[in-house]
């Protein structure tokens, strides 16, 4: 895996065969926490299911790690909270699975002729990608029990320890899975945050409507 | 010694700062949201300045959170939605409280 440079105005980065393989299951997973079909199966145009208008509420999900991707809109007013919740989860659920599909799509599709292993992200699709590698994150911080920053430093600590074992094994394994992540999106990020600062940034009114 | 001014003036003039921005985002520290991602949310969506948003983001880490927008309900509902969206871990409140 090699991080993401600028390449001919493009942010490409390296992952080859097995990595790519890997990171795509874990999207087709999130998509699926969210309420997707499996994009290995359905394919990542898959949508959520849910009624065009909500006129009833819904209770907050079950799973943490989903509901720290639609998380609560208050934290002293249950009342707002459900509000939000009820206006907005379908939406956002919407986004969020569409942009692990087009984060599927870059991972499935090879890069050209004989550099097979090149992600190639273009500027205006670099947000998508950068808030898609965010979920995936949060979802796998979950999972591994980080929920404060001290946890977050003590993280990769079980890479360098002696612990032997199936769990330890599993841990190991999700721990440099979110490593890798990490360090592709602060690449990725670094890029997109000098893109905007030579004048491709876009203001709020860019995000609404 | 406090300046009195009559109280119909100050219930006025709070009533006029709530009326003008009644609501505000707060925007919570977690341990997974880089710091560069989140100064780049607060630079394009906010259109912060650079130095204003990385000081935002490092109110929202060192205290754990900042109050990163104002306004009606409904606008603020826009705001948290669009955090919401980044990954970032937004609340919404009314102001003053």
């Amino acid at each position: 895996m090699r991080a993401f440079t600028e390449k001919h105005g493009a942010f490409v980065a390296r992952l080859d065969a097995s990595e790519r393989e890997v990171v795509a299951a874990l999207v087709a997973d999130v998509a699926q926490l969210l309420g997707a079909p499996r994009f290995d199966e359905a394919g990542p145009a898959a949508a959520p299911e849910g009624p065009l208008l909500r006129t009833e509420r819904i209770p907050p999900p079950q799973d943490p790690a989903v509901r720290r991707l639609l998380p609560d809109a208050s934290q002293d007013d249950p009342d707002v909270a459900a509000e939000f919740r009820r206006l907005t989860e379908d939406d956002l659920r919407a986004r969020k699975v569409a942009r692990l599909g087009v984060m599927w799509t870059l991972l499935t599709t090879p890069g050209d002729g004989r550099r097979q292993d090149l992600l190639t992200v273009a500027p205006q699709d670099a947000p998508e990608v950068a808030a898609a590698l965010t979920d995936l994150r949060l979802v796998l911080a979950e999972r591994l029990d980080v929920r404060t920053d001290h946890d977050a430093e003590q993280l990769y600590d079980v890479l360098s320890d002696e612990a032997e074992g199936q769990d330890v094994d599993v841990r190991r394994y999700l721990v440099s899975l979110y490593g890798a992540l990490s360090w592709l999106q602060e690449s990725l990020v670094g890029l997109m945050l000098e893109h905007a600062r030579r004048g491709g940034a876009s203001g709020r009114s860019a995000h609404e409507g | 010694m406090p300046v009195q001014t009559a109280p119909d003036e100050r219930v006025e003039a709070a009533e006029q700062a709530a009326v003008a921005d009644p609501w505000v985002t707060i925007v919570w520290n977690d341990p997974v949201n880089l710091m560069s991602y989140v100064t780049y949310v607060f630079e394009t969506y906010f259109g912060h300045p650079h130095e204003k948003a990385e000081k935002l983001m490092r109110q929202v880490h060192e205290e754990g959170r900042a109050v990163v927008s104002s306004g009606s309900l409904e606008g603020m509902e826009v705001d948290v939605q669009a955090m919401h969206g980044f990954g970032l871990w937004a609340t919404l409140q009314r102001s003053g409280v």
